[in-house]
């Protein structure tokens, strides 16, 4: 099923951008993030190609959302160098980040919960049509955010939800209105954080779809708990605990790491699979 | 529209593209609403002519301003600022020098533009107290702006020669040149000169809520986490609000100094600051018409009511607290919350319990405005004796009897009230379950 | 030398008073999020209450209202903000920290008025016990009075007792765990209702004993509470939200500040002149240097409260904010 699954998709192992040697879209070098004298983040090391759908994966604790917070410019890290498609993040904030190319989803759905679903997405595109602070053009009048935001709202599914408040959507609905807003600004990178947590089985299947749609061509680093969809969505894993990376690879080499069954996996998957 | 025309161009030479044709009908709502606003502002004067009547709609003009102004930074914006009035104070400073000036022929400028002088002085200043405030957000940036006013205020007595020490700066507002005979010496050229800037200053206002800045500051009220990670920095996006409500302010400012020939260091005190953010709150900060509501209440208050009692402060106090209590939304919330239910037709219903919640109200109240004149009238006003005239009865404060009534007033008032609101409590929400069903069938509670 | 050894003890006394009323405002912020707009006004009743309680007594035993004053009024006013607390904050909390800070804001405009209409617009007659109404030293030329270092022992007591109850009692534990993690707190199941009532009760106590001793030694009229609360808010802010060390260190630096700045009658025209250029009044900007420093003096400590958010916005020593 592994072998299939690595089919449905181009040739991912060997990345486009490795082939090209382009600059990674996301390179973290000996980040180290402390919290008073606990340490989260103990020396990463990441690179991950333009292109790639790489998924962080661990125990709990292990310091994932810290990652995408450090990255994101939500904590600046104690020491070391974050570089998003070459350029240097590690003391930028979280607009400037954005600014320059990179989006993230929160785990806890993190909306503008007065504002209709629509406005919710229209929102999140103005910067990057380049409307700024302006405060002379009608928003009712730009045709390209509407265009952009019906757009997200027709690929997420929410199409029929389009003027409820945002607040008043259910649980799902939150889940996918977070990640419509996260790409309408068009950025290259995308940081999902645990995009499928409390869905059931077909609410996670469709999220994946809706994941894997959206993200076409553009960079996906995502936090996941779900083994399946983990599997079933990245090119490459990584396996952080206790703040350091574990292992980093395909999907196949990461359940066959011993290391990485000791830690988190287990060994029930790896003799399932075998 | 479909295959139809699309047939029908298959006909045409293929070189010919048939443009599409949008058809977006005039939001005829919206305009019939600005309309009738307009109309009022240009009728009301001649209904309520008398010289008084005009002064206070003149006042609640100003006020409007003001309160539209604060209510971009506090309702839209999210941010609760203690010292707003600096930028409508400082504005009305430099408009009135302005329009000294224009008097002594320093300077050519008509005086209907004089609240521009205010409008952009009061810009001027939002940018350089706006970079300091916006330093923070939420109640830290509220302790700031009050400090900051303080400062305003302490300053202006510093320097008389501008601020016009205790006395404050005065003006004449009939210089220049009349143009088409309008001198605005009268009090009801005023009153259109006001409405005039009243009614520009509320569509600008109300057109700026409708631009992508004016959605934005919306977005980093409601989370301004998630409005850096779209892109926005909260910081800046605070800083523009300001410097743009201070304008507003300003021109507010400059209406003030043409109405009143008079501005002091009382225009950039706390208590100016104050009575801005009590209008706004009052009338309901979530709706753009909420501050208009607030500022015509705040004005009955401060001058009509102050004809009639002192204690007119403590009331308005009074009032204030219970709406932050028990509706937070203001006026304008429970107007769209009857609304609701009226469109439902459910008005009737209600129509019961709130006779009887008016009752118990009316009662209580009569027992407190009692107590509270009376009070009044032993410590405050004891040179002209203990008789005070009350609900148009003389009544002698110092009498245990009058004590007693209105004691036994508070009383049973304080009794009906509460019976009446429990009933009124369950009739509400029995109305809105019904409201709830109508809307979701088959939604389960 | 004698100015500065006066003002130096007037200073700290003002700044001890200062830190009374600041201490209590951080107490109550960091365990309920809660800027008390009405925390002057509580000094202010505080100082009120004291006036009735020492006027009804010393009428039947003279000499003794005051004392009793001492500790009826912080108990009085402690146990109506309590009131204010369970009935009326408590109502609006859960709609937020806006309406929270609206509420004691429109709690203090009331207080003025109810002080107003029951004791008058005119300054009450709250005078400095007659045991303590002599001068305790003479520094130089100049009287220190004894009520002056009464006061500096009130307030010294009043830290050790905040100090105390803060690091030795179980509730003072919690208070301090509240001031870092308020909700985890409450998620460790402690009756946090009741330790928020007791709180802002406390607080509250705590301006009005400030009122108590400070009403007499300044003056007490309905105005007091508004001419220092922003002084307080200064002192919050300068010294960092949420920390009572900061708050101790901005009270004093205030405190001394603003006493040693009335005292100088020094205007930079005196630096023009020793530098051999007299200005004249048609001088441009004459109104600005002819400022004396004790004309400044009312003006500076929101001075400081720029200078410190422009340059360092986390106030002296503060560490988190909300």
């Amino acid at each position: 099923m592994s072998e299939a699954r690595a089919g449905s998709a181009p040739a991912r192992g060997a990345s486009p951008a490795a082939a090209t040697g382009d600059v990674p879209a996301l390179a973290l070098a000996g980040v180290h993030k402390a919290f008073g004298r606990t340490e989260i983040i103990r020396g990463v090391d990441l690179s991950i190609p333009r292109g790639e759908r790489h998924a962080v994966i661990g125990p709990n604790g292990a310091g994932k959302s810290t990652l995408f917070n450090l990255v994101s410019g939500r904590f600046r890290a104690s020491s070391g160098r974050i570089e998003l498609n070459g350029q240097d993040i590690t003391a930028d904030r979280p607009y400037q980040i954005n600014r320059k190319g990179l989006a993230r989803s929160f785990q806890i759905t993190n909306l503008f919960p007065r504002m209709s679903v629509f406005e919710n997405v229209r929102c999140a595109t103005l910067w990057s049509l380049g409307y700024r602070y302006s405060c002379w053009h009608r928003l009712s009048k730009l045709a390209d955010a509407a265009e952009r935001a019906d757009d997200v709202l027709q690929r997420i599914g929410l199409r029929h939800r389009r003027d409820a408040l945002a607040g008043t959507l259910t649980y799902a609905e939150q889940r996918a209105l977070e990640i419509g807003i996260t790409i309408a600004g068009g950025a290259e990178v995308i940081l999902l954080d645990e995009p499928t947590a409390g869905m059931s089985r077909s609410e996670s299947d469709r999220a994946v779809e809706l994941i894997r749609h959206v993200t076409e061509g553009r960079t996906l680093v995502m936090v996941e708990h779900d083994m399946s969809v983990v599997f079933g969505l990245a090119d490459r894993i990584s396996v952080l605990v206790y703040g350091q990376v574990l292992a980093t690879g395909t999907p196949q080499q990461i359940r066959a790491n011993e290391a990485v069954q000791q830690a988190y996996l287990g060994t029930a998957v790896a003799e399932a699979d075998a | 529209m479909g295959s139809g025309a699309s047939g029908h161009r298959s006909a045409i030479a293929p070189a010919i593209r048939v443009p599409r044709v949008r058809f977006e009908p005039i939001d005829l709502g919206r305009w019939a609403i600005w309309s009738a606003t307009a109309l009022l502002f240009a009728v009301l004067p001649l209904v309520f002519h008398k010289g008084f009547a005009i002064t206070l709609l003149s006042q609640m003009g100003v006020m409007i301003v003001f309160a539209l102004a604060y209510n971009m930074i506090f309702g839209q914006g999210g941010m609760l600022s203690f010292g707003h009035a600096v930028y409508s104070g400082l504005g009305a400073f430099f408009a009135i020098h302005a329009l000294n000036w224009v008097g002594e022929g320093r300077l050519w400028l008509p005086v209907s533009l004089i609240p521009l002088v205010g409008g952009v002085f009061g810009a001027v200043f939002g940018v350089l107290f706006g970079y300091v405030t916006t330093k923070k957000a939420g109640t830290p940036f509220a302790m700031i702006t009050l400090g900051i006013g303080e400062l305003v205020f302490a300053a202006s007595l510093m320097f008389p020669g501008f601020f016009g020490g205790e006395g404050g700066v005065s003006t004449n507002r009939v210089v220049g040149e009349p143009f088409l005979g309008i001198t605005f010496g009268p009090a009801i050229e005023v009153y259109y000169l006001i409405a005039i800037w009243c009614f520009a200053s509320m569509a600008a206002m109300y057109a700026f809520s409708h631009t992508p800045l004016g959605r934005i500051s919306n977005a980093v009220r409601d989370n301004p986490e998630r409005a850096e990670f779209i892109g926005y920095s909260a910081q800046h996006v605070r800083f523009l609000v300001i410097v743009a409500s201070a304008f507003f302010c300003g021109i507010a400012g400059g209406l003030s100094a043409i109405n009143f020939e008079i501005v002091s260091a009382e225009n950039v005190s706390t208590a100016r600051s104050g009575g801005v953010l009590v209008a706004a709150f009052i009338g309901g900060a979530g709706f753009f018409f909420g501050p208009i509501l607030g500022a015509v209440i705040f004005i009955f208050f401060a001058v009509a009511l102050s004809d009639y009692t002192s204690a007119w402060q403590f009331y308005l106090g009074a009032f204030f607290v219970l709406m932050v209590m028990y509706a937070p939304g203001g006026v304008a919330s429970l107007i769209a919350m009857n609304l609701r239910v009226m469109r439902h037709g459910l008005l009737g219903r209600l129509a019961g319990p709130y006779g009887a919640l008016a009752l118990a109200t009316g009662v209580l109240l009569a027992g407190v405005i009692a107590l509270v004149e009376m009070s009044y009238q032993l410590t405050l006003n004891f040179a002209s004796g203990s008789q005070l005239r009350l609900f148009g009865m003389d009544v002698d404060a110092s009498s245990w009897q009058a004590w007693a009534i209105a004691a036994a007033l508070v009383a049973a008032g304080g009794l009906a009230f509460e019976a009446a609101r429990r009933r009124f409590a369950r009739t509400w929400d029995a109305v809105q379950a019904l409201i709830e069903a109508k809307s979701h069938p088959g939604a389960t509670t | 030398m004698e100015f500065f050894v006066v003002s130096l003890l007037n200073g700290i006394s003002y700044g001890l008073l200062l830190f009374m009323l600041a201490s209590g405002l951080t107490l109550i912020f960091s365990l309920m999020g809660v800027l008390n707009f009405a925390h002057a006004s509580f000094y202010m009743l505080g100082a009120y209450f004291a006036y009735q309680i020492s006027a009804w007594l010393d009428a039947a035993w003279p000499g003794v209202g005051y004392w009793i004053a001492l500790a009826a009024a912080p108990l009085a006013v402690g146990a109506l903000g309590a009131f204010v607390e369970r009935y009326g904050l408590r109502r609006v909390h859960r709609w937020g920290h806006v309406p929270e800070l609206l509420f004691t804001f429109g709690l203090a405009y009331i207080v003025v008025e109810i002080v107003q209409i029951v004791w008058g617009r005119a300054a009450v007659p709250y005078a400095v016990p007659q045991p303590l109404a002599g001068s305790l030293f003479t520094v130089y030329s100049t009287n220190f009075p004894t009520y002056r270092a009464f006061m500096m022992l009130v307030a010294g007591a009043m830290l050790l007792a905040i100090w105390l109850v803060l690091t030795r009692t179980r509730i003072g534990l919690v208070i301090q765990a509240s001031l870092t993690h308020p909700e985890m707190v409450q998620a460790l199941g402690h009756n946090v209702p009741r330790v928020f009532m007791l709180t802002f009760g406390g607080g509250c106590a705590l301006a009005a004993l400030a009122g108590v001793i400070g009403g007499n030694a300044y003056v007490t009229e309905p105005s007091m509470a508004a001419v220092i609360v922003s002084i307080v808010f200064v002192v919050v802010v300068v010294g960092g939200m949420g920390s009572l060390a900061g708050a101790f260190v901005a009270s004093l630096l205030i405190g001394l500040m603003q006493t040693f700045a009335i005292g100088i009658d020094w205007s930079p025209l005196a630096l023009f002149e020793r530098l051999g250029m007299p200005l004249g009044p048609d001088a441009p900007l004459y109104s600005v240097w002819s400022l004396k420093v004790s004309q400044v003096a009312p003006v500076l400590p929101y001075l400081l409260l720029v200078l410190v958010l422009v340059l360092r916005p986390r106030g002296l020593m503060g560490t988190r904010e909300n």
